[in-house]
């Protein structure tokens, strides 16, 4: 018997077994599609998903500039001092929601060279012990204790993230709007706002639909 | 005289069958290639799940971490271990949420010759939607109720994607408590509200009351579970099995509130419909058919023709020996091909959710928790008392407790 003949054929045979073996027929996509980071105003080819590093600086980036142009910064008489409210989340992603005020408050620190000045008062609860053990003599003091110093706030800079999301069998998307603030202390006003908005779309491997 | 076959003519069948043996030698280790696993080390198994899911997740199969953290998160809330569960939680959910695009274990898993089960478990819509309400818990018990609220909303979403659009996004509480954490927030719930009261068939949601500063999350009843049927296990299917507790009554001081069920976990499984992993399984299936047919028909028909040649005709034994090499190769191919679903279910949870929440004086107070049969009796095997301190900073003191909560418990 001349197996010789089917030296092409077995091969092929098996080799077509194999491939086989990756094929997924009947799936649209099967492989899934890639997070894709797209401008808010672009078309997405599906829909998207959350809030990460790159949205995070790219809208803290835009807020500490936007908040450094305005009026009552850049010609404030004095220095003005802020305070950060703690950030509303409203969107469907669970986040650490003072990142986005941390990340605006060191980007103003460097980039401000001194117009503006934060009060830590996420910290005063060990501001106060620490007053009362200089005022009780516990410790030692640089300068007369007893005065009140701790400084009042000229503005509040909180913000808030909203999202819209919709799934289809084509994917996910997600919008996010993130809205800053900030609101004169005395007055109530809001002197400046500014918003970032970043859509994303996704799908995920068939295997997991 | 008849001529005799020198040594040259027989030496194209010789080099035939060298050429075969090659073959079928490769085809062999390419095979036996494709099945090797390299050894792990292996979980020895206890039982326990807050010693079995760390060591699992620690020395497990990667593609099963999640499975583990999930499992192991609802253990260590019954056991008031909620920092752990934390961690697992957010672990799990951030697989969860990175899921997007293409996968090699999910590429494997969708292949002929790999079962569902090699892909990564992220769960289904049900389990994601759980590993959410749980870390939505947890959340407003660190005292973030927008964050609760997100998770909450994520719950949802993760049951947006069924193929019967009556199902979609069903789940009560995370709606419920969707507008109860925006109404305690200073803004408009009642369209959260509304949609819970939509999809809470034959029970009377009660309306926010914003001064409310104790949340009580109850669970109880043996969950769903995975099982799958068809000619190969293709066919993924759910089992809720019957609860033993249908209710739940909380004591506190004077007060005696009953907690009627307001999620079915069992229903929520089995109303997702049909997944696209079901046809590529169905796919699988007709595939394993087709070559399994193929290569009988082959083998018959080799065997047929090398029967019918009779050793005699050269042709006839050739195109016979063909069909029966090619009828081999196609039952391998069959029988290689792995339709089987994926079973692998986060096993440990329960069959009914259900929520309260109470207006209470600051400082301690101790509560217990009664588990109802369906006639109303108590069992009393499963009654929980907790002790906690309702703070008087205005947050709201949440509590879990599920009917295997460990008891008394000190929150």
């Amino acid at each position: 018997m001349d197996f010789s003949k089917y030296r092409i054929a077995f091969p092929a045979l098996a080799v077509a077994g194999l491939i086989s073996g990756c094929a997924s027929s009947g799936v649209k996509n099967p492989s899934g599609t890639p997070v894709t980071e797209m401008r808010a105003d672009e078309r997405g080819f599906v829909a998207g998903t959350g809030i990460e590093s790159q949205d995070l600086v790219m809208v803290t980036d835009k807020m500490a500039r936007s908040i450094l142009a305005i009026p009552q910064i850049a010609n404030a008489q004095g220095v003005p001092h802020i305070v950060l409210e703690p950030v509303v989340n409203e969107s469907r992603f669970p986040i650490n929601k003072d990142i986005f005020l941390t990340r605006i408050e060191g980007q103003l620190s460097m980039k401000a060279m001194g117009k503006v000045v934060f009060l830590a008062r996420s910290r005063m609860a060990a501001l106060e012990r620490e007053r009362e053990l200089k005022r009780s003599g516990q410790v030692t003091a640089s300068a007369d204790p007893n005065p009140v110093e701790f400084k009042g706030a000229d503005f509040f800079l909180t913000g808030k993230l909203q999202s819209l999301t919709a799934r289809t069998g084509a994917g996910t998307s997600d919008y996010v709007l993130y809205s800053f603030e900030l609101i004169d202390a005395r007055t109530s006003e809001i002197v400046w706002m500014d918003q970032a908005e970043i859509k994303k779309q996704g799908l995920e491997d068939a295997a997991y639909r | 005289m008849p001529p005799i076959a020198r040594p040259r003519d027989l030496k194209p069948l010789k080099e035939g069958m060298k050429d075969f043996s090659r073959f079928v030698l490769a085809a062999v280790g390419v095979m036996l290639a494709g099945c090797a696993t390299q050894p792990g080390r292996q979980v020895v198994l206890t039982g326990n799940l807050m010693i079995d899911g760390p060591m699992e997740i620690a020395y497990g199969p990667p593609r099963d971490k999640v499975l583990w953290e999930y499992r192991t998160a609802a253990a260590a809330m019954c056991q008031a271990r909620f920092d752990l569960a934390k961690q697992y939680l957010d672990d799990g959910l951030t697989r969860l949420q990175g899921i997007f695009g293409p996968d090699a274990n999910a590429r494997k898993a969708r292949g002929y010759f790999h079962a569902e089960a090699k892909k990564t478990f992220i769960g289904e819509p049900y389990e994601r939607s759980m590993a959410y309400i749980y870390r939505g818990i947890l959340y407003w018990m660190d005292g973030e109720p927008d964050n609760a609220r997100a998770c909450f909303r994520s719950a949802e979403f993760e049951d947006s994607d069924t193929e019967n659009h009556e199902y979609a996004g069903d789940w009560v509480l995370p709606d419920y408590l969707d507008g109860l954490a925006t109404t305690k927030l200073g803004g408009d719930g009642s369209d959260a509200f509304k949609r819970a009261q939509a999809d809470a068939k034959g029970l009377t949601l009660p309306p926010y009351n914003p001064k409310a500063n104790v949340l009580f999350f109850l669970e109880f009843g043996p969950g769903p579970t995975k099982f799958a049927t068809g000619q190969y296990q293709e066919k993924l299917c759910f089992y809720s099995p019957p609860s033993p507790v249908r209710s739940a009554r909380i004591n506190i001081e004077a007060l005696q509130v009953p907690v009627a069920p307001t999620d079915d976990v069992g229903f929520q499984a089995t109303t997702r419909g049909g997944r696209v992993m079901d046809h590529i399984l169905g796919n699988k299936v007709v595939f394993k058919n087709a070559t399994d047919i193929a290569g009988d028909v082959a083998i018959l028909g080799g065997a047929g023709t090398l029967l019918a040649g009779g050793g005699r005709n050269a042709t006839m034994n050739e195109v016979g020996g063909g069909l029966l090499a090619a009828g081999i190769v196609s039952k391998i191919i069959s029988s290689a091909t792995i339709p089987a679903a994926d079973t692998r279910a986060w096993n440990d949870l329960p069959h009914y959710l259900s929520f309260a929440c109470l207006a209470l004086a600051p400082g301690p107070h101790v509560a217990t928790i009664e588990f109802l049969d369906p006639a109303g009796y108590v069992l009393p095997q499963l009654t929980k008392s907790v002790t906690f301190e309702v703070p008087a900073d205005g947050k709201d003191k949440v509590i879990f407790i599920s009917d295997q909560s460990s008891t008394p418990q000190k929150s």
